[in-house]
């Protein structure tokens, strides 16, 4: 008898035919659809929760191309982006319409005219990658999301998952995973 | 995304899992888990992510520590049984303590594969890979290994 079977149906390793195997054997062999059972109740507690708490694991810093990229188009677009925060403060003082109390919108935007997708990630976002809409072919990326007050670390993901901190934000952090974070404070405006 | 905090928190509580069953030592299982994800971002972080190399780093790191510290996993139960209580005692859940002895008391490759199979959510056809063995051979050798945790697990409740 193949016993296996058991192990393979608790791992979901049954192709059809096995399947069928072990759907028949189940219903003609009480021994085998009790260990069947067993494994399955000792499975659950294997599967339980080991630990009170996960131990951290702290990243190394690994220095990527990314900076000399960063600093090549960073230059000539400092300008840019300086007149991006005052068009992002605009924004901002605006009444918020129909957002939670607590939340307050925040528009980020970036200039990256050659690529061909661009998203924040953010712990807003719970570091899930929201995309940004192209303004025309203006070169400019944007979106605007509903942020709690507070400090936020976020940075963009432009073609192939290159990770750029925001260019417009002066205060930048390394995070644990080789990347660059900004850092921003949003607050209420007045 | 691809970026390396994905890889991360989709595979650190696999990977925790798997060095906590096959070690039955919380600390050990972190350093290990700590220099696992640390080489892989040195030496393979512009590969394509894969579990199945991260579970290939962290079982050639505790064998080089099994072999380093002379490390003998089939070293008898009872002292077994008192570090898993000593070391970790609070880390790890009272009731999770008694698996983990269990565990302990499997051979090393009966404990590895084990491990693997209800860890790593890799497929019989990687874990065989890995571990050097045909995917005919690895559905038994996997089975056999649960059946006879099951008979440890029954004998201490007797």
């Amino acid at each position: 008898m193949k016993d296996y079977l058991i192990s393979m149906f608790v791992d979901n390793e049954l192709n059809l035919d096995e399947k069928i195997e072990f759907v028949e054997t189940v219903h003609s062999n009480k021994p085998f659809k009790d260990e069947t059972v067993d494994l399955l109740d000792q499975e659950k507690l294997l599967q339980t929760d080991m630990v009170t708490a996960m131990p951290e694991v702290r990243m190394p810093v690994i220095r990527t191309e990314k900076t000399g990229l960063f600093r090549l188009w960073f230059a000539p677009l400092a300008g840019f982006a300086t007149a991006m925060v005052l068009v992002a403060a605009v924004f901002l003082l605006r009444p918020a319409p129909m957002i939670s109390p607590d939340e307050l919108q925040h528009r980020f935007v970036i200039y990256h005219p050659d690529v061909s997708k661009a998203e924040i990630v953010g712990d807003f976002t719970s570091w899930s990658p929201v995309p940004l809409e192209k303004i025309g072919n203006s070169g400019y990326w944007s979106v605007t999301l509903n942020l709690p007050a507070g400090e936020h670390r976020y940075s963009y993901l432009v073609d192939n998952n290159r990770q750029i901190a925001d260019p417009t934000v002066l205060t930048h952090e390394q995070d644990d995973f080789g990347g660059k974070n900004s850092i921003i404070n949003v607050t209420a405006a007045i | 995304m691809n970026t390396f905090r994905k890889f991360y928190t989709e595979n650190k509580e696999r990977l925790f899992g798997y060095l906590l069953r096959k070690t039955g030592n919380y600390h050990l299982a972190a350093d290990i888990m700590q220099e696992s994800f640390t080489r892989y971002l040195e030496r393979y972080k512009d590969r394509e992510r894969s579990p199945a190399l991260l579970f290939t780093i962290s079982r050639n790191l505790l064998y080089d520590h099994a072999r380093k510290n002379r490390y003998d996993t089939s070293y008898d139960e009872e002292q077994h049984g008192l570090d898993i209580d000593q070391e970790n005692a609070y880390q790890i859940k009272e009731e999770y303590k008694r698996v983990l002895i269990a565990m302990q008391q499997l051979d090393e490759e009966e404990q590895d594969i084990l491990a693997l199979a209800v860890s790593s959510d890799l497929s019989y056809r990687e874990i065989a890979d890995m571990t050097g063995n045909s995917e005919a051979n690895i559905k038994v050798k996997i089975h056999r290994s649960r059946v006879k945790l099951k008979k440890i697990l029954q004998q201490e409740r007797l």
